[in-house]
């Protein structure tokens, strides 16, 4: 824990080792071993040299070859300011410890017991980090949508048990969806007893986590539970290892902004509650943004439930903020902030329109529910006085809103009914106020408000309004302050900004201790529209102070409510008079050109975008003009923009009849200089004198806002001090020599601050190795990276200039503040199923993203997956944001570009799949599952692919045999039929190539006229459809079938349906189509069968052939030879085959005497084998002896050996041992 | 399955600019009250030309009209692009009016584009080819379009009424993205070049312009040189014409442009003309001096582009990733100022929009919306 808070400039006093004693001999004998050894290596350097040129070629293409691996494409950093809390997902198997190692990295972070950990917990790791820990559900919904947001992930497996499948899992998914840090980090290692095999399980699963990940992943190890809780030791390594993790942006997350809701809110009126629970629901969503910077008017989607506009947007105070700047090391103890508002931590909640305070559950004793359930059992209880009056307060009837506007109450002498006007703002704000009033819960405000005027940090906005009171010197600070007064109104109306007034302006500071020697601190006083902006302040002060500090009360709250409602109204009073001088600054302000080409109310549409916004302003008008008399309507368009709905489309803009007379010397001279004959010194002062005016103009502007800028931030500072100084070199050369510079600081910073921290050598030893190698390579790779780091110089450079209502208007709201999104008409099942444990991820949708269409990616499926995947059955894909259940069809690319539609995945090869859903942009990693329930065994990522292209047509095609029978023939030409239904089909195929089965080749003419063969089979029929006239090269038979060959469209189902699981029940399943076997399963419907293509043995019939005939004629003139014969068959067997044969005397003896001689040659043959089998038995036996000698010979021999040899041994380790 | 929420519209105005948003964008879009209350409602014949060029490159993209043509719904599709397209572009308007939008799409298609354009080359209503050539091609290559296979051939010239010029017109597609920009320098105008045309009349109408032209710029600057392309025969067309299209080319590389021809009006706009006069045809001494003097009156607004090309720029910024872009421009076009809230409206992008007094110029700073190329395959 020291080490973190971390005194660490206290002295230590040095280590002295002994100079003399046995351990100082030690020392020194094994130092001059190690010189010895370094000696040995300087005996021969030539030994460590290159022998080979061709071996030092390789090593060093080898070693330049995993530098560029190394590589990436550096991209531009587009992000501002404070980055957003990385996000850190603990993801594991059930029951493996996911939420101890959260629970014990908290408590080691910030000191603080967590109860149980429910949604993302922010905490502020140092000074210049910040973590959110998430813990990862255990469903695949979850898993991928946790995989989406994670910036590091801790992989938590079970070392007793091994890995299981949901790691893998989620590691496929991680790699899908970009493939962030991930640690893995092995637990339940106190269930080995013994240390050998604990060693051995360790390496094992390193080593299979490295074929995984890649060679050399973390694999962290926590070796058990102490008290319940990992050591602390080990969890402060873990932490270590956390806090110098550097992340890598990944190419979906940088183009898309996107918030991880840390608290959830539904803001439903309660009247229509009331009316009717099942009514969809406004709810409000909160959270850091990251990824890119959100512009107004994104559509979101929310995994789970959908796609969204967001009805408003509102940068709230960061309620976890970073520690302040100021030069320390380490973290102080009120810096450890930390913030999790669904774990119901931290008691107070600030949001746009009021301030939430916390109360467990266990301590309400009042809530009517309560009452209803355990009224029973308190029943004998007397009640105390506030509670009595808590129920009474409980049982009215009307909300204290719907009293104040039906009692029209005068609150103040001089202002007319609140409820009628200030409906959006005050009227929220005051109700707000007298309910804090009567529950007697504001004591925090109070005393900050208090603390604040204590500590002197007041906000310009309270010094401007204090001054007001001050008579005398009221129009001394406003000529002061002209230009910041006027920026303030601005801010005040477009609520929510509460950034700008948190600093105030330099030339304010002078002011503020002004007001402050004068004891004018109890100026608090808001005006009517300005309670938001103090609420807001108010709690910005409060992020900056302690936390601990709000629990304290302070009694005369009472009193100073007063004193703001009558300065309140004087307030308003003032407002007056400075909202004409406003309004004459802001004629004064070049900046109204802007104005005039995007219309007034900017200002208006910066908090609640719909929809129909998106059309312009002055389209709105015209909208409400619809029903108005004509030339009315023109002439109010006319006022915006000079054009007229139906002018012409023409972008030359000439107007001939302002033409000046160019013979005219005097025109000719004015643009003399705009020529390179004319005075080049002049043009050059044209340009110098315009950039001088137009950086005054945006120091005019925003002059206050880089000050801003420079309290806080080394780099902006550089901006800022390089920026005055070239107000002196104004030209655009040096411009862009200043940018080059600040780029090539900016990448010296970044690289120096790797290797800064000074607790991870490691880390820093890397660091160096690599920035020397990218030093060496230098070339095309320095170079791209200087273009990207001097774009972003440019970028922060330009938007510095701008004000911040500009700045958010064009750029957006940026990365790492705090939003708080609302969204309008969402299915009450979200909030009725809402669910802390499982994190809802908001995503912006690009442009283009929202619309659906064909997508086509090249798909895989997964090795581990059982079996092949089928075209046509349902799965659940998963991309950018989305997740939706789609029907794909698979397909195969042949050599000639065609897309043949296969029935199943290939086994082990890359095919392409086609479906329809929500488009997502080329590159984007898809994953596939085909069922989400959790309790399968098998693996469940059914596929991985990558998005190639959309389209909004499919290409693929399916093989088609169109089978046909002859039904007439004439010489060449024959009638097919049954080969095409219709004439119109035959007319479509004319032309078409077919085939016999015995290979002669033909073409479709034409559909069969009647005439000739087509006749109906009855007379008075209608002739047969569908026969056609075909060639063929040559006479084909009746028995021949003709083939047609041909590819035919294949139609990919147009269904999407969007996996709303966040609109259920968690523990349900969420179920979609079916899988056609699912469905034959559950209906018990038999597999049909196609009795054609069952495969049967083949029987093939002796082909019978009728005897050759030659025509008579033809046999005449034959030549005799090949004349056919006429012979008659034999009746009878030749002689040859019937004939008995009786030999003659001689030859009787011949034949007796040969069978004798052989008769004798056997015997004899039969004889000497026999001999043989016995010399050669006899022969064994004697080898068999010798051998068996000769082995226990050779036994001996080893035996005396080895003993002399031990011997030898011994001697030598006695001898060794003397000495 | 998903129903399609349309961006409601109205009237006629910048047909062009949000049917080429709308593709860019994936916006469907529906636009009302096209000249409801004219002698001749709905759709112009070059408008419904314009449909039918967007339907011929892009892919399943869905056009209604209603009867009357006073109503359009458009639904786009995906760009394709591709080769050896061709379009008719019909005599209401002249090329120039398709080559604008068309240069844009093209380079987010899925294939590099090359389209032939058969119609009116040369109008004093729209830039002309030369122009376009001259102006706009240079421009697009700032933004980082690669300068291979840009290219505009211009086969024959055609000048109203009756046409029979055609160009063929070749963008590659951008692999990612365009490139943000700084470009406010503007430079000094260094040589001023031009091209004449003329179609079926004397060639002696060229050299009289040239020579107009140059009287004018011959106090500024000697370096001013004018090329005649007289057409003749099948490459000239079917209506006699003549026109002018100069450039001035300054030490920044900025391209600022001005032209116009000169030719009988159409026959539509005779009609309502019939009782005036047969509409007197311009000398082409005065066409040689009045477009000097639109030139020169293009430099003394200063801007790194002319006032025909502002939407143009505004649209390639606002189409940039993520970065800051900033130009300088003269004053603001109406047409550049309803190409700046088009753009609002579609993609979303504001620009700050900062008058500069002392130059009479105005600057112009966005963030792009960051669109890539969408549709392109990755293989």
């Amino acid at each position: 824990m020291a080490v973190v808070s971390g005194n660490q400039d206290q002295l230590h006093k040095a280590h002295r080792s002994r100079q003399a004693g046995p351990s100082a001999k030690r020392k020194k004998k094994s130092d001059k071993k190690k010189g010895d050894v370094l000696e040995e290596k300087k005996h021969n350097p030539k030994a460590f040299a290159f022998n080979s040129t061709v071996k030092a070629k390789r090593l060093q293409a080898r070693a330049t070859e995993k530098e560029q691996r190394k590589l990436h494409i550096p991209i531009v950093d587009r992000s501002t300011g404070e980055p957003a809390p990385f996000v850190v997902v603990v993801h594991g198997p059930p029951k493996v410890g996911k939420s101890l190692v959260i629970k014990s990295l908290v408590k080691h972070y910030t000191k603080q017991n967590l109860p149980e950990v429910r949604g993302p917990i922010t905490i502020v790791s140092g000074k210049q980090r910040r973590l959110q820990f998430v813990e990862c559900p255990d469903d695949i919904n979850g898993m991928i949508d946790a995989a989406k947001i994670a910036d590091l992930a801790l992989l938590l497996v079970d070392g007793s048990y091994g890995f299981e499948m949901e790691t893998f899992e989620f590691l496929n998914i991680l790699q899908v969806h970009g493939f962030p840090k991930i640690m893995g980090v092995l637990t339940h290692l106190d269930k080995f007893k013994d240390v050998k095999k604990l060693k051995k399980t360790k390496q094992r699963l390193k080593h299979r986590f490295w074929t995984e990940i890649y060679d050399g992943a973390k694999l962290f190890y926590l070796s058990g539970l102490i008290h319940g809780k990992y050591p602390k030791r080990e969890i402060h390594n873990l932490a270590r290892f956390i806090s110098v993790m550097k992340f890598r942006p990944l190419s979906w997350r940088t183009s898309h902004p996107y918030v991880l809701v840390d608290r959830f809110e539904d803001v439903t009126p309660p009247e229509k509650l009331q009316m009717n629970r099942k009514c969809d629901r406004n709810v409000t969503l909160y959270g850091y943004l990251r990824g890119c910077n959100m512009k107004q008017g994104t559509k979101v989607h929310i995994a789970g439930v959908g796609d969204c506009n967001l009805a408003g947007v509102t940068v709230l105070p960061d309620p976890c903020p970073l520690p302040s700047a100021a030069k320390k090391k380490g973290l102080r103890d009120k810096d450890k902030l930390f913030y999790a508002p669904m774990s119901g931590l931290g008691d107070l909640l600030y949001d746009k329109d009021a301030v939430y305070i916390n109360i467990n559950d266990h301590l309400v004793q009042f809530s009517k529910v309560d009452d209803e359930i355990a009224g029973t059992s308190r029943k004998g209880k007397d009640r105390d006085v506030g509670e009595v009056l808590v129920k009474s307060l409980q049982n009215m009837k009307y909300s204290v809103d719907e009293k104040l506007e039906n009692s029209f109450i005068t609150l103040f002498g001089r202002k007319p009914p609140v409820s009628a006007e200030d409906k959006g703002d005050a009227k929220a704000s005051y109700s707000e106020d007298c309910v804090e009033d009567m529950v007697h819960m504001d004591g925090p405000f109070a005393s900050e408000k208090a603390e604040s005027g204590e500590d002197g940090t007041i906000d310009t906005d309270s010094i401007s309004e204090s001054s007001e009171q001050d008579k005398s010197g009221e129009k001394h600070v406003v000529a002061e302050n002209e230009d910041n007064d006027s920026d303030e109104e601005d801010d005040d109306e477009w609520e929510g900004d509460g950034d700008k007034e948190q600093q105030p302006t330099p030339n304010c500071d002078f002011e503020e201790k002004i007001e402050f020697h004068n004891g004018r601190l109890r100026r608090k006083a808001v005006s009517a529209h300005d309670v938001h902006d103090g609420d807001l302040k108010d709690s910005d002060e409060d992020e900056e102070d302690d936390m601990d500090s709000k629990s304290s009360a302070s009694s005369d709250f009472a009193v100073e409510d007063e004193e703001d409602h009558q300065t309140e109204e004087e307030a308003g009073n003032a407002s007056k008079w400075r909202e004409s001088l406003k309004e004459r600054t802001a004629m004064r302000q070049s900046t109204n050109l802007m104005q005039l080409v995007y219309g007034k109310s900017t200002l208006e549409s910066v908090t609640s975008i719909h929809e129909e916004q998106a059309s312009s302003e002055d389209e709105e008008s015209e909208d409400d003009d619809f029903f108005r008399p004509k030339g009315e309507a023109n002439k109010k368009s006319e006022e915006l923009d000079s054009y007229d709905a139906n002018g012409e489309d023409c972008s030359k803009f000439t107007n001939h009849g302002k033409l000046k007379n160019w013979k005219n010397e005097e025109i000719i001279e004015s643009i003399r200089d705009r020529f390179v004959t004319g005075d080049w010194s002049k043009a050059a002062r044209r340009g110098q004198a315009s950039d001088d005016d137009s950086e005054d103009d945006d120091d005019d502007v925003s002059g206050d806002f880089e000050d801003l800028e420079t309290g806080e931030k080394n780099e902006s500072h550089q901006t800022n001090n390089v920026g005055s100084r070239s107000q002196n070199n104004d030209d655009q050369a040096n411009e862009e020599r200043r940018l080059k510079k600040l780029a090539l600081r900016a990448k010296f910073d970044a690289q120096y601050e790797v290797s800064e921290p000074p607790d991870e050598e490691a880390d820093e030893k890397s660091g160096s190795k690599l920035h020397g190698s990218e030093a060496n390579d230098g070339g095309y790779f320095d170079k791209l990276k200087e273009e990207a780091e001097l774009r972003k110089q440019i970028n922060i450079a330009e938007l510095n200039d701008l004000d911040e209502a500009a700045r958010l208007e064009i750029e957006g709201f940026r990365t790492g503040t705090y939003l708080r999104l609302e969204v309008h008409n969402v299915p009450f099942e979200m909030v009725e199923h809402f669910d802390p444990c499982h994190p809802i991820l908001v995503g912006g949708i690009g442009l283009g993203e929202e619309n659906v269409g064909y997508m086509q990616v090249r798909l895989k499926r997964h090795r581990w997956h059982r079996k092949v995947l089928k075209t046509r059955d349902p799965i659940i894909v998963s991309i950018g944001w989305r997740r939706f259940q789609t029907v794909p069809v698979y397909a195969i690319e042949d050599r000639n570009g065609r897309h043949r539609m296969l029935k199943y995945t290939p086994e082990h090869m890359h095919c392409l799949a086609m479906f329809w859903g929500p488009l997502a942009p080329p590159n984007t990693g898809v994953v596939a599952v085909q069922n989400v329930s959790n309790n399968q065994a098998s693996f469940r990522i059914t596929a991985t692919a990558v998005v190639l292209e959309f389209n909004h047509a499919t290409r693929i095609a399916k093989k088609i045999k169109l089978v046909g029978n002859p039904c007439k023939i004439f010489k060449k030409t024959a009638l097919i039929r049954d080969m095409f239904t219709s004439d119109l089909e035959v007319a479509r195929f004319e032309g078409a190539a077919i085939r016999t089965v015995s290979g002669i080749r033909g073409q479709v003419k034409k559909a069969a006229k009647e005439e000739i063969g087509n006749k109906p089979k009855k007379k008075g029929g209608q002739p047969r459809e569908g026969i056609a006239r075909c060639t063929f090269e040559d006479r084909i038979l009746m028995s021949d079938i003709v083939f047609l060959r041909a590819w035919t469209q294949v139609e990919v189902p147009r269904f999407f349906n969007p996996l709303t699981n966040a609109l259920q029940s968690r523990d349900q399943v969420w179920s979609g189509m079916k899988t056609v076997a699912e469905l034959r399963k559950e209906q018990n419907l038999p597999v049909p069968v196609n009795k054609d293509s069952l495969y049967k043995p083949i029987e093939r019939k002796q082909r019978k052939f009728n005897p050759l005939v030659i025509p008579k004629s033809l046999q005449a003139a034959l030549p005799f030879a090949s004349k056919p014969k006429d012979r008659s068959s034999r009746k009878r067997p030749l002689l040859e085959s019937r004939r008995a044969v009786v030999m003659e005397p001689h030859e009787r003896k011949v034949h007796a005497l040969v069978q004798h001689l052989q008769l004798i040659r056997n015997e004899k043959m039969k004889k000497r084998k026999l001999k043989e089998d016995e010399k050669r038995k006899a022969h064994e036996a004697e080898k068999a002896k010798n051998e068996e000698l000769s082995r226990k010979r050779q036994r001996e021999e080893r035996r005396g050996r080895y003993r002399e040899e031990e011997k030898q041994k011994k001697r030598r380790a006695g001898r060794n041992a003397e000495i | 399955m998903v129903k399609t929420s349309y961006m409601r519209l109205k009237g006629s105005q910048q047909l062009r600019q949000r049917l080429l948003l709308s593709t860019l964008a994936g916006t469907a879009i529906l636009i009302e009250d096209i000249r409801p209350d004219d002698t001749w409602p709905g759709l112009r014949p070059h408008e419904i030309s314009f449909l039918r060029l967007l339907e011929n490159i892009t892919d399943d993209c869905v056009v209604e009209i209603n009867e009357t043509g006073t109503k359009l719904k458009y639904k786009p599709g995906v760009l394709m692009g591709g080769r050896h397209l061709v379009h008719d572009c019909g005599l209401s308007r002249s090329i120039g009016y398709f080559l604008e939008p068309l240069v844009v799409l093209g380079l987010f298609g899925k294939k590099p584009l090359s389209i032939k354009l058969k119609g009116i080359t040369n109008d004093s209503k729209d830039p002309s080819v030369d122009t376009f050539r001259s102006t706009t091609l240079p421009m697009l290559k700032r933004f980082g379009v690669p300068s291979e296979g840009l290219d505009l051939k211009i086969e024959s010239r055609g000048s109203p009424p009756e046409g029979g010029g055609e160009v063929i017109l070749s963008v590659p597609m951008i692999q990612n993205s365009l490139s943000a920009i700084t470009w406010v320098d503007e430079g000094m105008v260094k040589r001023i070049r031009g091209v004449t045309y003329s179609t079926r009349v004397s060639s002696q109408f060229e050299n009289t312009m040239i020579h107009a032209a140059r009287g004018i710029f011959n106090q500024l600057l000697p370096d001013v040189h004018i090329a005649t392309d007289h057409k003749s025969g099948s490459q000239a067309g079917k209506s006699p014409g003549y026109g002018i299209s100069l450039v001035a080319e300054t030490t920044s590389g900025c391209f600022m442009s001005a032209d116009t021809a000169v030719c009988h009006a159409r026959g539509k706009d005779t009609d309502v003309l019939e009782d005036e006069e047969q509409e007197e045809l311009k000398r082409p001494e005065d066409v040689g001096e009045q477009i000097a003097s639109v030139l020169l009156g293009e430099i003394e607004q200063g801007g790194v582009v002319d006032s025909t090309h502002q939407g143009l720029l505004f649209l390639l910024c606002a189409l940039c990733p993520q970065d800051v872009s900033k130009v300088r421009v003269g004053k603001l076009s109406p047409y550049g100022i309803e190409t700046l809230r088009h753009i609002r409206d579609f993609l979303g992008v504001k620009f700050v929009i900062t008058p500069e007094p002392t130059t009479g110029t105005v600057i112009l700073k966005c963030i792009g919306s960051g669109l890539k190329n969408l549709s392109r395959k990755i293989s």
